[in-house]
């Protein structure tokens, strides 16, 4: 098939230089939220807790517990709260312990109950 | 974290983190720069199989890096495992790790895999490490080709863990 | 070839005198169980009349619900039938494509088709030890496991094959029976997917309940959650702004462009044709690239919201990459249209006839690959599409390359819809004002909305009915999956080989996410 073959040359090489190289496209990616604890008060938090949809935020009285694993990257919680809230730009999240994905963030602003 | 038995399959826990480590650079070691990767739905939208799919596109090109599809089981090195886990196909999915010779991987790909979309009820599980020994997990809805590139070189050992050591603090320098 | 709908006026079945104002694009009627007959025959007769779908609500007494789609008159009816008894008038037997309803509809309700047809095991697992929640009550008897009146005998034996697959491909057990090369018969289950979207949905806001809805069938993510949100939207009588439909319109126009080159890669791995899989490819990830710059994700999840859109279209991304990705799929194209090896292979593959397709109510590509020319974007418009007069892309053969040739003419016509969606300036800036996500609207107990757009794989219906508090009472999902997968079996018998199966299955392009939803 010569056609295929001739195509093929002239299309050139599309492949990524990943992991060796770092890649453009990964900046258009959905990425999981991080957070500033100083814009966390309790009552973000609460509401950040209720709105996600995927229940990766919970509340224990200082900590926002935030599951990397279960957050689909929706961008919910971003909407919500945008001065608490910004993506993490993090794409590579693989993890070799479920814990890893877990993850513990102090609410620093005033914090209720 | 601990997880309970409820779907009465083995589950990775804190203490085992050790040993899965250490099948890890077993794994790295036996099976160098050559793995085989069998897939499982156990009850995804289609979107985490297509981009799965995506991997062996020119873009991606997993057999670059040495690793390859197949349909076998019985030749496969490591169980890609996407959706909740349904309980109507947890007898499945056993089945096909049961049939994967040792020493396997089991990786667990996607949000659904992990827990973030179905809670556990009468439909599913929840998450696949409920019923399968999880040895690494790939967040994301769905995980992109990239971050599943990542988290299949993470797997055999060749790219570290990085997300474990992030703080999802924003302005925090790890 | 491309077809226009005339636009005629032409005489209403009966039943819809006094059902909705003329020009309503939905009427709803009530009916008495002794009638159901009747109006069901009369609408299987009126011309561009198919059963768009079948579906029960509520409890005491079960209200049994029939869609009509009323293609030519650029209308929906959807009859209200109360069931007092266990049993109600077949409409199969009048309509075959309401069979798959029935059986549903009987595992979830309790209810049966009046006659002894064995009802076929839908979504509750055989396993004994597996009791799923109900949207009603269990039957009294549990529904049959053969999934189709199959045959094995003489030389014929039956081929299991699944749920475990191929590699990267969803769950689907095969009951193939052959005689070694010919298939003499197919049956599928798909029950060890239901992940029961519809029951998740009830007590949730129309808000919340679209995090499942995108995520029923990830791949018609927008097909589906659009039909949900219009339906949603009709039962709390909000209009989204047009800005927010021309993004919708757009979203949707991108997934049916990454979905159609998906759908030719796959058809080329099923050919064995690595280089033409490797070119569609390189297309499918372009435009995979592309809806995550324009809308934020590759496959366009979290983008709707019910009265609007969440994210806005970034236009200058759109209108930059649009015509690259759209060149490598022409580029793609044009040489799979020139290998013979390939065009061989599709040709009288899998076909289905025109008869079929009407009789089994086939929507989408795989009907208008086999002359039916019925799409909701023209039969039925919504938001641009009434302005846009999208020109539907018919084939005459039925075959796997009737498939392929509309596939290829839509995504042309996708790429000339969005191109005028950016420079009418449609696509504005202010998405509208979405509801305010979880916040429940009250209202009177039992509204109800029917939604429906033109997905990839044809058209997506949902009906939601809301209670007082403004939460889902009954939320009813059909994607196109469900309707189509009931013509694979047909296609399959006719003719064909077992290596024509995955040949089949990537042309009509379903997921069984869609069906076992």
């Amino acid at each position: 098939m010569p056609l295929w073959f001739v195509r093929g040359l002239r299309r050139g090489v599309v492949t990524t230089r990943y992991p060796d190289r770092s890649e453009m496209s990964a900046r258009d990616l959905p990425t999981p939220p991080a957070f500033r604890p100083g814009a966390l008060t309790g009552e973000i938090a609460d509401g950040l807790v209720a709105i996600c949809p995927s229940r990766a935020l919970t509340r224990e009285g200082g900590t926002l517990i935030f599951d990397v694993g279960a957050c689909t990257a929706c961008g919910r919680c971003g909407e919500y709260a945008p001065g608490a809230v910004t993506a993490s730009g993090e794409f590579e999240l693989a993890a070799a312990r479920r814990s890893g994905l877990v993850k513990r963030i102090g609410l620093g602003a005033e914090v209720t109950r | 974290m601990s997880t309970t038995t409820a779907g009465g399959g083995p589950v990775t826990t804190e203490a085992e983190a050790a040993a899965a480590e250490q099948l890890r650079s077993a794994v790295a070691r036996q099976f160098g720069r050559s793995l085989h990767i069998r897939t499982l739905d156990t009850g995804s939208c289609a979107a985490c199989e297509q981009e799965i799919r995506m991997l062996a596109a020119p873009h991606y090109d997993l057999h670059r890096l040495g690793l390859f599809f197949t349909p076998a089981p019985r030749h496969a090195d490591l169980l890609l495992v996407t959706g909740p886990m349904l309980r109507a196909f947890a007898a499945a999915a056993r089945k096909t790790y049961e049939a994967m010779p040792g020493p396997k991987l089991v990786v667990a790909t996607g949000a659904c895999a992990l827990g973030g979309v179905y809670q556990p009820d009468a439909f599913s599980y929840g998450s696949a490490d409920q019923v399968l020994p999880v040895d690494v997990w790939i967040p994301g809805c769905p995980p992109s080709p990239l971050a599943l590139l990542h988290g299949l070189l993470v797997a055999v050992g060749r790219l570290a863990d990085k997300v474990s050591g992030l703080s999802f603090v924003a302005g925090a320098s790890s | 070839m491309t077809a226009v709908r005339p636009h005629t006026s032409r005489r209403l079945p009966s039943v819809m005198a006094g059902a909705g104002r003329a020009g309503d694009p939905v009427a709803v009627t009530q009916l008495a169980e002794t009638d159901l007959e009747a109006v069901t025959a009369e609408l299987a007769r009126h011309p561009g009349g198919r059963l768009a779908d079948l579906f029960a609500a509520d409890t005491d007494p079960v209200i049994l619900r029939a869609v009509w789609a009323l293609d030519l008159d650029q209308r929906y009816l959807i009859i209200e039938t109360p069931v007092s008894g266990s049993r109600y008038p077949a409409l199969s037997e009048i309509a075959p494509a309401a069979f798959a309803e029935e059986c549903e509809i009987y595992e979830q309700f309790g209810i049966r088709p009046a006659g002894d047809k064995p009802l076929n095991r839908v979504a509750t697992p055989p396993q004994a030890d597996i009791e799923l929640p109900r949207l009603g009550r269990a039957p009294a008897e549990p529904p049959a496991d053969v999934h189709a009146p199959h045959v094995v005998g003489g030389h014929a034996f039956e081929f299991p094959f699944g749920p475990v697959r191929q590699v990267a491909v969803e769950s689907l057990y095969y009951g193939l029976v052959t005689s070694g090369e010919e298939l003499v018969d197919l049956y599928l289950f798909t029950w060890h997917k239901h992940r029961g979207v519809e029951w998740r949905a009830q007590g949730q806001t129309p808000q919340q309940a679209l995090f499942h809805i995108e995520r029923a069938e990830g791949l018609s993510a927008i097909g589906n959650g659009w039909a949900f949100a219009a339906a949603a939207e009709a039962a709390l009588h909000i209009e989204p702004g047009a800005a927010a439909m021309s993004g919708r319109a757009a979203a949707l126009e991108l997934e049916r462009l990454y979905n159609h080159a998906a759908a030719i890669a796959a058809l080329c791995q099923a050919c064995g044709l690595a280089v033409g899989r490797a070119a569609a490819e390189i297309a499918l990830e372009r435009f995979l690239r592309l809806n995550a710059v324009v809308f934020g994700h590759r496959y366009l999840f979290n983008v709707l919201a019910i009265g609007g859109i969440r994210t806005a279209p970034d236009l200058a991304a759109l209108r930059a990459g649009l015509p690259a990705a759209y060149g490598e799929l022409r580029r793609a194209a044009d040489a799979l249209l020139a290998t013979n090896s390939f065009l061989d292979r599709l040709e009288a593959t899998g076909i289905v006839t025109t008869e079929e397709a009407g009789r089994l109510g086939l929507v989408g590509l795989v009907a208008r690959a086999a002359g039916v020319a019925a799409d909701t974007r023209a039969d039925h418009p919504s938001g641009p599409y009434s302005g846009l007069r999208p020109a539907v892309a018919t084939q005459a053969a039925g075959d796997a390359l009737a498939r392929l040739r509309v596939m290829l003419a839509e995504a042309a016509e996708s790429v000339r819809l969005l191109e005028t969606l950016i420079g009418t300036g449609a696509l504005g800036h202010g998405a509208g004002q979405p509801e305010e996500s979880g916040t429940p609207r009250p209202g009177p107990a039992g509204r109800s909305g029917l939604g429906w757009a033109e997905s990839p794989r044809g058209e997506s219906l949902a009906w939601v009915q809301l209670d007082q508090s403004g939460r889902i009472s009954r939320a009813r999902l059909r994607p196109a999956a469900v309707r189509n997968w009931r013509g694979f079996d047909d296609a399959c018998r006719s003719q064909n080989v077992f290596t024509d199966v995955p040949i089949i299955e990537a042309s009509f392009w379903l997921t069984v996410a869609g069906t076992a939803r």
